[in-house]
């Protein structure tokens, strides 16, 4: 067995670690317009993606948004997943993978899709206009509303998913036990469903804040070039300004902020419900 | 003064009866037993009484207040389920102070009642552990202690003992009995076991298909079975099947059973442990095909004809003539006719 | 200037050629032909009236490398030390090609190696690639809403078109030059273009993400004017928007779309014929009636009435800058950081 497990390993290690490792080293060259780079080891492009007011306001809005988009999918996902959870019969599996299907769509074009839905002559303010109940466009498209919305929308099913997996690992009869010791729905929602969920929602908005954070097409299409992420920041490094050591700064420094930000949430929340 | 009464419950899923038509008393500080094979509707009557599942017809009543449209947590009943379902997340304390938090009791008094509970069940020492770390019986006890501090107005068992290890389960029968006489409990359980059933109950509902077949005393569902299906299921019985033909009971491979006054009957009951061996001239005659040695008892199983009758007596002693029965040796059979009951269905 | 280190240099490249591997296989077979280029209206142009109009009966099996210019750009840049090159042809801006010429990745290329080389327009000639189109970023703008026509760079500031102001965020360079000429500086220093820049900011203009984006916003009226090459203003009006364009008083920014074989070539005969071909009269006429961009060769003539839609007068043509492209190279890292700042901080 080990004698399978260590190549594929090493193979592993090879495709995830190594360009990691090449960005890092990137990070700490010097910009050379003619050459991309010069070797060298300096800090320089870390001050200045920490530094700079500028990058300051991207990465506050990356995260901003990926908090706003994760507690929303979170609230949003509850329902159908426990839903779904405690489904039973062959349309479970059936909603299962309706659930799963718009995975199957790469990002962009379900971007793409909400471009369509939020445009000034898209889906909602044709209805609008149609029913009558405004005359000048609404301008939902290219704004920060646009983003939260259409990433919640990207990674809903991740969460569904995720926590329809845990919820369906609770006994019902536990909440039956609940509610025959006399609580209420809610009360039992938030006693019994909820803490032995926490894993789940753990896991789902963990998963569903490190896509919000690397979220490269949903803001670049829906957010226009005036609203700035990290994702669409890094590329621009790279494909706009050739600048490859600042674009693997920004890089890296999403990277530590997105691990500093789940790890410090996470044992948070984990806290908060054991002392409860 | 009767405490739980179901009054022509009737549940239906879709197309399929689960609850037919059904009516039950328990009176206050009985314990009642659901008896029956798996799916018989036993299942969905306790349901429909803890609220789980509406009936689709018919009335629960608690103390003759009628809480067939009463949510769950509005009932005051206390349902052990069958895999305990206590909260992984609460220790022992919490599990059992959980129905007292609910009904809003002041925090110092929940937990001297809780702990009070939980000395009943002689787990006061472990009531900071939390579910996990306690074993199955501790388990059960915890899941009783929870439902008994409530004081409940009907106690609910769902197969109390499935989950329990043969020696364990007579200890927890016995404690489960004495906690339910003390505090004058009136409770249902339900169970498909039918010695559980017989040694814990004060009565007994035997269901099958959805409809109550008999109720009654264990002496009378054991001693006088409505029908072949009771026969059969409470306790063991030889059904044997056949009619009535000239004062005596015909067997369908002819042989002639020592017939009582009825007129007629299609099956034929014996309780194997009425039923004495003797030389076949002495009784029916049959021919031994088995025995089975149980420790204290013995099995035999003889032919009459082509009929095989069940006889369980106790273990003969070394020198007993029985003790030198083989397989192929011709016997006889005697019974009190008393003892056989003819039935029509 | 330090240069990469063999190291280093083996590193990038392994991670910016990935898809090289896949465009060049082993088994390359001689009449093969790799072109990097763009996609869309232009790759398939080039796919009708180039490789499958002239080279495929040359026997030439021609493959396009589809990406954007940057990435383009630091193939041509980070491959040149290595044996083989992933391209035998290289299509790229102006600016970007100057920057694979300064670190000499390209082939010189002459009369010689080139047939058709003499008949590039004088102004067009370069060592080491050759035009393929060209046209100017001019103030396109809409005929019915804009009511004095503009003649100088100063309407892209004119208050009264606060608002209705559409800039292209992938012309910055272009932008920019405008906004340094506005204020004073020139294209060879792009000073105080800042001061542009936070004009249109303060006139709250438009940016617009794509060049599809400007199309839409003149089309519905969402901006009114722009700056844009003068080819799209024409396929714009081919499509029925009210459009005019002027090339300003001052002048304008010329968008000049070049070609080049790398000194490491598979098929470096190939990519040569390549550049003899895109210099074909009948290959820039084709681009010329489908895109609206200007023949680069003397020999190729376009219909009276074409040139008069696309063409510049020659009073135009000698108002067009001619931009420092050593610094737009240095720079540009710096002006994308400065528009971006302004428009988007």
């Amino acid at each position: 067995m080990a004698k399978l497990v260590l190549p594929a390993g090493l193979l592993v290690l090879a495709l995830l670690g190594v360009p990691m490792l090449l960005m890092l080293r990137y990070s700490f060259n010097s910009f050379d317009p003619l050459y991309l780079m010069k070797e060298a080891f300096t800090f320089g492009n870390y001050a200045r993606a920490v530094v700079d007011p500028y990058y300051q306001k991207i990465l506050l809005t990356t995260v901003a948004v990926a908090l706003a988009s994760t507690l929303l999918t979170t609230l949003l996902a509850y329902g159908p997943a426990y839903w779904l959870a405690r489904m039973e019969g062959r349309w479970k599996s059936k909603l299962t993978i309706l659930t799963m299907f718009p995975l199957l769509v790469g990002g962009v074009v379900r971007s793409a899709g909400y471009m369509a839905l939020l445009s000034s002559d898209g889906l909602i303010n044709a209805t609008l206009r149609g029913l009558g109940l405004i005359t000048v466009p609404l301008q939902l498209l290219y704004t920060p509303g646009a983003v939260v919305f259409a990433t919640v929308g990207i990674v809903l099913p991740y969460m569904i998913l995720t926590l329809a997996s845990v919820i369906e690992s609770i006994p019902r009869q536990v909440e039956d036990a609940a509610a025959n010791l006399g609580a209420r729905p809610g009360t039992a929602f938030i006693r019994v469903l909820m803490p032995l969920s926490l894993p789940g929602v753990l896991a789902g908005s963990t998963l569903v804040f490190i896509l919000c954070m690397n979220a490269y097409a949903t803001p670049l299409l829906l957010g226009g070039p005036q609203f700035q992420m990290m994702a669409p920041a890094v590329y621009d490094q790279f494909a706009r300004a050739s600048n490859w050591p600042f674009g693997a700064a920004l890089a890296f420094l999403l990277l530590v902020v997105t691990v500093a930000l789940t790890t410090l949430g996470s044992s948070v929340i984990a806290r908060r419900y054991k002392a409860g | 003064m009767k405490s739980l009464e179901l009054v022509n419950i009737r549940k239906e899923y879709g197309d399929a009866v689960a609850v037919d038509d059904m009516n039950m008393t328990i009176r206050k500080g009985e314990l009642v037993s659901l008896l029956g094979p798996s799916g018989c509707g036993k299942t969905t009557t306790l349901r429909m009484v803890a609220g789980f599942v509406a009936p689709s017809a018919g009335s629960v009543l608690i103390d003759g207040r009628d809480v067939t449209h009463r949510p769950p947590y509005e009932r005051n009943t206390a349902l052990v389920f069958q895999s305990y379902a206590l909260f992984p997340h609460m220790s022992v304390a919490q599990n059992v102070a959980f129905g007292l938090e609910m009904r809003r009791m002041p925090r110092a008094e929940r937990e001297a009642k809780s702990l009070e509970a939980l000395r009943r069940v002689r787990l006061d020492h472990l009531a900071e552990r939390y579910p996990r770390q306690l074993s199955g019986g501790q388990q059960q006890r915890v899941a009783l202690a929870r439902g008994l501090v409530l004081n409940p107005d009907v106690f609910l068992l769902d197969e109390p003992l499935s989950n329990l290890d043969a020696k364990l389960r007579a200890e927890v029968r016995s404690e489960i009995r004495g906690l339910q006489q003390a505090l004058e409990l009136t409770t249902l359980m339900v169970t498909h076991d039918q010695e559980e059933a017989l040694t814990m109950s004060d009565g007994l509902v035997l269901m099958a298909g959805g409809r109550v077949r008999q109720s009654g005393s264990a002496q009378d569902l054991y001693e006088r079975p409505a029908d072949a299906f009771v026969a059969d299921f409470v306790g063991r019985s030889n059904v044997l099947e056949g009619r009535v033909e000239g004062g005596s009971f015909r067997m369908k491979d002819g042989t002639a059973l020592p017939g009582t006054a009825v007129p007629t009957a299609r099956y034929y009951t014996l309780r194997p442990e009425k039923i004495a061996l003797t030389s076949p001239d002495q009784g029916v005659p049959g021919t031994l095909r088995e025995v089975l040695y149980l420790g204290a008892q013995t099995e035999y199983t003889v032919l009459l004809g082509t009929t095989p009758v069940t006889v369980i007596r106790a273990t003969p002693g070394p020198d007993d003539t029985l003790a030198r029965l083989r397989p192929g040796d011709p016997v006889g059979l005697r019974w009190n006719s008393a003892d056989a009951r003819l039935l029509d269905s | 200037m330090t240069k990469l280190s063999r190291r280093q240099f083996l590193a990038t490249t392994s991670a910016a050629g990935a898809s090289a591997l896949l465009a060049s296989p082993a088994l390359a077979q001689s009449k093969e032909l790799v072109v990097g280029t763009w996609g869309g209206t232009f790759g398939d142009l080039l796919k009708a009236n180039v490789d499958e109009a002239l080279l495929v009966p040359q026997g030439y099996d021609v493959l396009q490398e589809i990406s954007g210019p940057v990435p383009r750009r630091t193939k041509l840049i980070t491959e040149r030390m290595q044996r083989r090159g992933s391209m035998d042809a290289a299509l790229l801006a102006d600016f970007d090609m100057h920057a694979a010429a300064r670190v000499g990745a390209l082939e010189t290329l002459d009369a010689g190696n080139v047939p058709n080389y003499d008949t590039i327009l004088p102004f067009l000639k370069k060592k080491t690639s050759v035009p393929l189109i060209y046209s100017a970023h001019v103030i396109v703008y809409r005929k019915d809403l804009v009511k004095t026509p503009p003649t100088s760079v100063q309407a892209l500031w004119d208050p009264a078109y606060k608002g209705k102001i559409g800039l292209s965020d992938f012309l910055y360079t272009s932008n920019m030059a405008y906004a340094a000429v506005a204020n004073g500086g020139t294209v060879d220093n792009y000073a105080n273009a800042e001061k542009g820049v936070e004009g249109w900011k303060a006139l709250e203009a438009k940016l617009l993400p794509s060049t599809e984006a400007v199309g839409q916003a003149l089309a519905s009226g969402d901006i009114w004017l722009t700056i844009i090459s003068a080819a799209r203003g024409y396929s714009w009006q081919k499509s029925g928007i009210d459009l005019a364009w002027c090339v300003p008083e001052e002048g304008a920014f010329p968008a000049v779309y070049e070609a080049g074989v790398p000194k490491n070539a598979r098929h470096p005969e190939a990519g040569l014929a390549y550049m003899n071909a895109l210099l074909t009269p009948d290959a820039q006429v084709a681009f010329a009636e489908k895109m609206g961009y200007l023949p680069t060769v003397k020999s190729a003539k376009i219909s009276p009435e074409l040139e008069a839609r696309i063409g510049f007068s020659e009073a135009e043509q000698n108002r067009l800058w001619t931009p420092d492209l050593d610094f737009i190279m240095e720079n540009q890292a710096g002006l994308l950081d400065t528009w971006n700042r302004i428009l988007k901080g």
